[in-house]
């Protein structure tokens, strides 16, 4: 510490004691007692001021940690869930619910067979119509596919029935209206007994589809298939009808979007997964556990991952996963913390991966599948649950029961963050087995986020490690030389281009590292690895040849000449090995450098990998480096170093076993502060690798890091969605890492200086 | 000879060898750093410079004409080589750059006809001048013929280019900026409280107005099309390399060039053009022509508004914690703090940039001052004012950190004196330690705005674009738009050197750009330097 630093004043300054009568003699700053009052307002203001700023400005900078923390913490929020409404139910217990976009409408199918389109401001029926033939009787019922009703008969028939909200803003407000479409009738078992489970679907393009379970416990299919003619228009339609043989009772059946895969559970557990393509049913493949009787089945939103609740209560994602034999075989990738008792129902969100579940007993939860979470659980506002609806925006959920309808509230931003889903492997649907994946984004509305950052922080590591390969030696080797070995005429040339080298923006090294250096480093490869091993040659011959310059002719030069002289030979030898690639690249590598790489070690050669990272960023922290490194080996006190010489040991002895053991701290800091700087740097990793979040460590391979991460993403992430959270916390993560490495620094840099100070 | 004796000696050769790769190892990073300079120097530098334009016949009588890039072996061959020819005339080929086998050239001549149009768009073209026509009429024919001509035409052309775009950017600017200052209005109707009477007489007064400037505008656009019609009225007839010709519409030539019949003193002047335009032009064919100066005047004015925020705040958070606070672990904890923090990653600013000026901060502008505008944002998205700010608190601990080791400077008698006689700790700071310590406050502010002139990773988030169509500045009310957004010569190099669509012949102007970039930079840390020497040299027993 600076002495100047312990009591700053020690003559007390006129503020703190009284006022000073002026003298006649007055000083030269106020003459009268009017002027020193006048002084004295300015010196108190001055002090307010300068404490009021400076306390201030502190502060705001350290409120910075303080700000992108409070963007990240929301992510680890829970879900709220709270019960906004309950109003009575127009036609009893309902069977299924839809619900609007816009929170003003649900439509509710009742036992008797009527979808009731009820407002939610009083409760009251606004449109009603029978979706039932005449004279049948509702059997069972459910809403899984946006806007369509399903339903089955105690006749074996299936009814599919269409709702469309309409929004008209033509009067300034909105006003919501319903409009009930024709029911679809699809007779499943001739036999006309009811079916012991069904699904069914309007598919988008081709028409209804309708899968039922009959007595005899064989699969009935029935597909509408519409055919338009290209050149008149008119449209036909014919019925496809299969039947399966016999398989145990099921207790659920869904099928997906496109009605092509039919899932099935049964009461001993089983999970059974048929294809349904032509109208053909193909053989089912059987997931046969000890696992507890299926209670309740249903897609998540993209008919990836198919959610299964077991009478145990427990709950399980499973998804086909790619399989070397069967192609695609039905796997569990998904435990979730379940349920006490037998799972009810299970209502999937419209716009992530989660779902609402009921119990037997009556428990109401929210879970989320990628990430493994029940985010919320309570008791059902309402006995005897008969259905529940997400609304389309997810942040309304519609419980029925009894007689009533409550209108939950939502609030469950980021259901897909936990500490697994970003730091740990996970297993996300369609992929052959658990992993890190960052892929934040996609085309489609039904994507499952992946947002792991260990493929980043591997990036990260990645590109500062090979930097520091590069940095470390030439930095602390070179700061050893300027500060032991050099003339001091020769530092004051030395020490600004190093710090001119600190000053080059990163922009034009990664330019240089991306479209300059990575394409000639491609073709001149074996030039690099020659250059590595000719560079200690080298310099030791030049060095063994300086020696036998004759000292007559060496102190007749001037001081610079040395420093010259290796500069050349290096230069010469960087010339050499560029010269000698293309032979060397026949002779030991078979002509093709990349060729002979993936041949021999399989690696793959990016052009822009990460040893151009490792070059430019190397550059970048050089500076950094020799500058931390030569203040700890100038400071090293002279005492110490002239006291070794005069006991009789050589430069070299000195060097290694008093200056390098008392500065090694001071290296320590170095390479600590050079680390912190590689791992932020964005603008070089950004332009001189792929920027691909691949996990590997090849070092011919790109990488993308956290901070290239931020700047590619951030622009495009929504605030406060996920992902801008998410962008934070990586932010957060690289705000610590470097406080705290260089607080480090810092802090072992302190104490080596009062040891210094000490000897 | 002992045993000792021997080691001794053998730790001796072993040190010095060890003292030639600490050598070795500086030596490195001094070449590194000049072969980089050199590197950039040369390239942007050569970038102005007029290049020959070659003829190459190939063996199957077909031509090519253009400037020589490079000559490299083809790789897998033996000792066949290849020559990459920029041939232009991207409207004709569509490829700027062509790879010629040696082998199949026949022979090499550098025709003094040989002639470079550059061009307001598809970037240059090479050819023999033929003709240059007015309609039907034919001005000159004959290759000195037309370039004499084109030499009195060309400059009233460009004369009456730079006029048409004053008044594209001049008067209909205005108008455009008046109308939509009046749908603004428009909407703020429906947003305030008004009576329906006052509204819909408001509203007419609106309406009214608009239509006399849509006729204004109307009237401004018909001129603009008449003149832009006259402004194509020659054409210039080129002959290209296969013989063929194309007609080029001389009112879109910058400029023609017959470098081969150049002499030293034509080159220097066409080289002084070039830079001249490259520092102050805009920037043609999506930033990959023509120049730069948009990025300069938005680095520059975004470092100017950085300093004027950073040196008022940074001096004085330095004085308190060096000057008035009461020094403990509390304030050494704090020093570290600041410390640390010029050592954290620049992106991270530019998110907390983000999230809290312009979304925050901007945000809140927005809908107090601007709901009208909304959902288009004014200053909830990126801007200068936000970039400079993000910058500010990137680069105030270097202002901190520089001004305090100035304040420590200050040798301790001079305080004292002051205070000795009679002066207040005010009347002190302010008129010994403060001027005793400028260099140091210089030293930090010029430190710090070298670094955000080489910054980029925070601009890309908070601010910067790849093309401004106006400048922060300008004649519009009120002359200074603090939220527009700008160009920057980092991103520039960024933008042009990996996200344009012609990369490689863009390649020249952006070495140009970082040679621009590099020297500023390197100017302002070398005035730093030799600013801090000097503070260091005054009071030499000040401590580091």
């Amino acid at each position: 510490m600076t002495p100047s630093e312990g009591t700053p004043f020690p003559l007390a300054s006129p503020m703190d004691g009284a006022p000073r009568p002026p003298a006649a003699d007055a000083p030269p700053f106020g003459r009268s007692a009017s002027a020193l009052r006048r002084r004295l307002r300015a010196d108190r203001l001055a002090t307010l001021v300068v404490t009021a700023g400076g306390v201030g400005i502190v502060a705001s900078i350290l409120a910075i940690l303080v700000f992108i923390v409070a963007e990240v913490l929301p992510l680890i929020y829970p879900a709220r869930v709270e019960t906004a409404a309950e109003l009575p139910l127009a036609g009893g217990a309902a069977r299924a619910l839809d619900a609007d976009p816009y929170r003003t409408h649900v439509a509710a199918l009742g036992a008797d067979g009527v979808l009731r389109v009820i407002s939610l401001g009083n409760g009251s029926v606004v449109a009603e119509k029978s979706i039932l033939p005449a004279g049948a009787a509702l059997a069972q019922a459910d809403a899984s596919q946006a806007d369509v009703f399903a339903a089955s008969t105690e006749d074996g028939r299936v009814i599919l029935t269409s709702l469309d909200w309409h929004a008209d803003f033509a009067t300034g407000s909105r006003k919501v209206t319903a409009s009930i479409g024709e029911s679809r009738v699809l007779q499943l078992d001739a036999g006309g007994k009811a079916l012991r489970a069904f699904a069914a679907r309007l598919v988008d393009d081709r028409g209804p589809v309708a899968v039922g379970q009959l007595a005899d416990g064989s699969l009935a299919t029935v597909a509408v298939v519409r055919e338009e003619n290209a050149f008149t228009g008119a449209v036909t339609e014919s019925e496809e009808r299969t039947r399966s043989e016999p398989v145990a009772p099921l207790s659920a059946l869904v099928l997906d979007d496109a009605g092509r895969n039919l899932f099935g559970g049964d009461a001993e557990g089983r999970l059974l997964w048929w294809r349904l393509a032509d109208g053909k049913l193909s053989e089912p493949q059987i997931r046969a556990g000890e696992a507890p009787g299926v209670s309740a089945l249903a897609l998540l939103i993209g008919g990836r991952s198919l959610v299964v609740g077991r009478e145990s209560g427990a709950l399980e994602t499973w998804s086909l996963v790619p399989d070397r034999d069967l192609g695609s075989a039905l796997t569990r990738i998904h435990a979730l913390p379940g349920f006490a008792e037998t799972v009810t129902r299970i209502v999937p969100s419209w716009r992530d991966k989660g779902f609402f579940a009921s119990s037997r007993s009556g428990d109401l939860g929210l879970f989320h599948s990628t990430s493994e979470q029940l985010l919320w659980q309570d008791r059902a506002p309402l006995p005897d649950v008969s259905a529940i609806a997400y609304s389309p925006r997810g942040d309304t959920v519609y419980v029925a029961g009894g007689g009533e309808l409550a209108v939950l509230d939502v609030d469950n931003p980021h259901p897909e963050i936990s500490l697994g889903t970003l730091f740990s492997r996970v297993w996300y649907e369609g992929y052959p087995e658990p992993t890190y994946v960052w892929q934040s984004s996609s085309g489609s509305d039904d994507f499952e986020p992946k947002l792991s950052l260990v493929p980043l922080l591997v990036g990260t590591l990645k590109g500062t490690l090979y930097s520091l390969l590069i940095a470390i030696p030439l930095g602390v080797f070179g700061a050893m030389y300027v500060a032991n070995f050099m003339a001091p005429r020769l530092k004051q040339i030395v020490k600004p281009t190093i710090e001119i080298m600190a000053a080059l923006p990163s922009v034009v090294l990664g330019f240089l590292a991306g479209l300059w250096l990575a394409p000639r480093l491609e073709q001149l490869f074996p030039a690099l690895l020659l250059m590595i091993l000719l560079f200690p040659v080298l310099v030791i011959g030049a060095g063994i040849a300086w020696d036998r310059v004759p000292a007559r002719l060496r102190s007749k030069l001037p001081v610079g000449v040395e420093a010259l002289f290796f500069i050349l030979v290096l230069a010469v030898g960087i010339l050499l090995s560029i010269l000698a690639s293309g032979p060397i690249e026949r002779l030991a590598f078979g002509g093709d450098f990349q060729a002979w790489l993936l041949g021999t070690t399989g690696l793959p050669y990016d052009q822009r990998n990460a040893i151009v990272v490792g070059l430019a960023m190397g550059f970048a922290v050089i500076p950094i480096i020799f500058a931390i490194s030569e203040d700890a080996f100038a400071n090293v006190p002279a005492s110490l170093v002239s006291g070794s010489l005069a006991l009789g040991a050589n430069r070299w002895q000195t060097v290694t076993q008093i200056v390098l053991p008392t500065a090694s701290p001071g290296i320590f800091s170095a390479v600590m502060v050079g680390f912190g700087r590689a791992v932020g740097e964005t603008m070089i990793v950004l332009m001189a690798t792929g920027n691909t979040p691949i996990l590997d460590w090849n070092p011919f391979n790109g990488f993308r890091t956290l901070s290239a991460n931020i700047a590619v993403e951030i622009p495009e992430a929504p605030q406060f969605g996920t992902l801008y959270r998410v962008l934070f916390l990586a932010a957060l993560l690289l705000f610590a890492l470097t406080f705290v490495l260089n607080t480090v620094a810092e802090v072992v840099r302190q104490r080596l200086r009062r040891r210094y100070a000490e000897l | 000879m002992t045993a000792d004796e021997k080691r001794r000696r053998r730790t001796e050769r072993l040190g010095q060898a060890f003292t030639w790769l600490c050598g070795g190892a500086l030596a490195l990073n001094l070449l590194l750093t000049m072969a980089l300079l050199a590197l950039i120097a040369v390239n942007g530098l050569g970038y102005f410079w007029p290049k020959k334009i070659t003829l190459l016949t190939m063996t199957d009588g077909s031509a090519r004409l253009g400037e020589i890039q490079e000559t490299e072996e083809i790789p897998g061959s033996d000792g066949a080589t290849r020559t990459r020819v920029k041939v232009g005339n991207r409207d004709v080929t569509g490829a700027d750059f062509v790879w010629v086998d040696d082998a199949d050239v026949r022979s090499r001549s550098l025709p003094a006809d040989a002639t470079l149009l550059e061009r307001l768009e598809w970037g240059n073209f090479y050819g023999a001048p033929v003709e240059l026509r007015r309609g039907d009429e034919v001005l000159a024919s004959g290759p000195e013929p037309v370039v004499r001509a084109v030499g009195e035409i060309l400059p009233q052309r460009i004369a009456e280019r730079a006029a048409l775009q004053a008044l594209e950017r001049g008067q209909i600017g205005d108008v455009n900026r008046e109308i939509e200052q009046l749908r603004l209005a428009d909407r703020r109707l429906d947003l305030d409280r008004l009576t329906e009477a006052e509204h819909a007489r408001r509203r007419a007064e609106i309406q009214q107005e608009m239509e006399v400037h849509r006729q204004e505008y109307e009237r401004l656009a018909e001129q603009l099309f008449a003149r832009r019609e006259a402004l194509a009225a020659e054409t210039l007839v080129m002959r290209t390399a296969d013989g063929g010709t194309r007609d080029v519409v001389l009112g879109e030539v910058v400029r023609v060039v017959q470098p081969n019949a150049l002499g030293v003193l034509d080159s220097l002047g066409l080289y002084a053009s070039r830079v001249w335009e490259f520092v102050s032009d805009d920037p043609r064919e999506s930033n990959t022509e023509g120049g730069i100066f948009p990025a300069i005047f938005g680095t520059v004015m975004m470092v100017f508004i950085l300093s004027f925020v950073v040196a008022p705040f940074g001096v004085l958070a330095a004085l308190y914690l060096r000057e008035y606070a009461p020094q403990g672990p509390l304030v050494r904890l704090v020093r570290i703090a600041v410390n640390n923090l010029a050592g954290v990653p620049s992106i991270v600013f530019g998110v907390f940039g983000l999230g809290f000026f312009v979304y925050l901060i901007g945000g809140t502008i927005d809908q107090v001052f601007f709901p009208e505008a909304l959902p288009a944002p004014t200053f909830g998205t990126g801007g200068i004012v936000w970039a400079s700010l993000t910058l500010a608190l990137l680069t105030v601990p270097v202002v901190i950190v520089a001004t305090e080791e100035g304040l420590a400077s200050v040798p301790r008698n001079v305080r004292e004196g002051s205070l000795a006689l009679g002066a207040t700790k005010f009347e002190t700071t302010w008129r010994v330690v403060l001027p005793a310590a400028a260099p140091g406050i210089m030293t930090g502010l010029i430190l710090a705005m070298a670094r955000a002139a080489g910054e980029v990773a925070p601009l890309m988030i908070v601010g910067m674009v790849k093309l401004a169509p106006t400048l922060p500045i300008d004649g519009q009310f009120p002359f200074v738009h603090l939220e527009r957004k700008f160009m920057h010569l980092g991103f520039h190099i960024y933008d042009v050197g990996f996200q344009s669509p012609n990369v490689e012949a863009a390649q020249p102007l952006v070495f140009a750009t970082a040679l621009l970039l590099v020297l500023v930079v390197t100017t302002m840390n070398l005035a730093a330097i030799l600013l801090r020497n000097r503070l260091r040299a005054k009071y030499a027993t000040s401590p580091v």
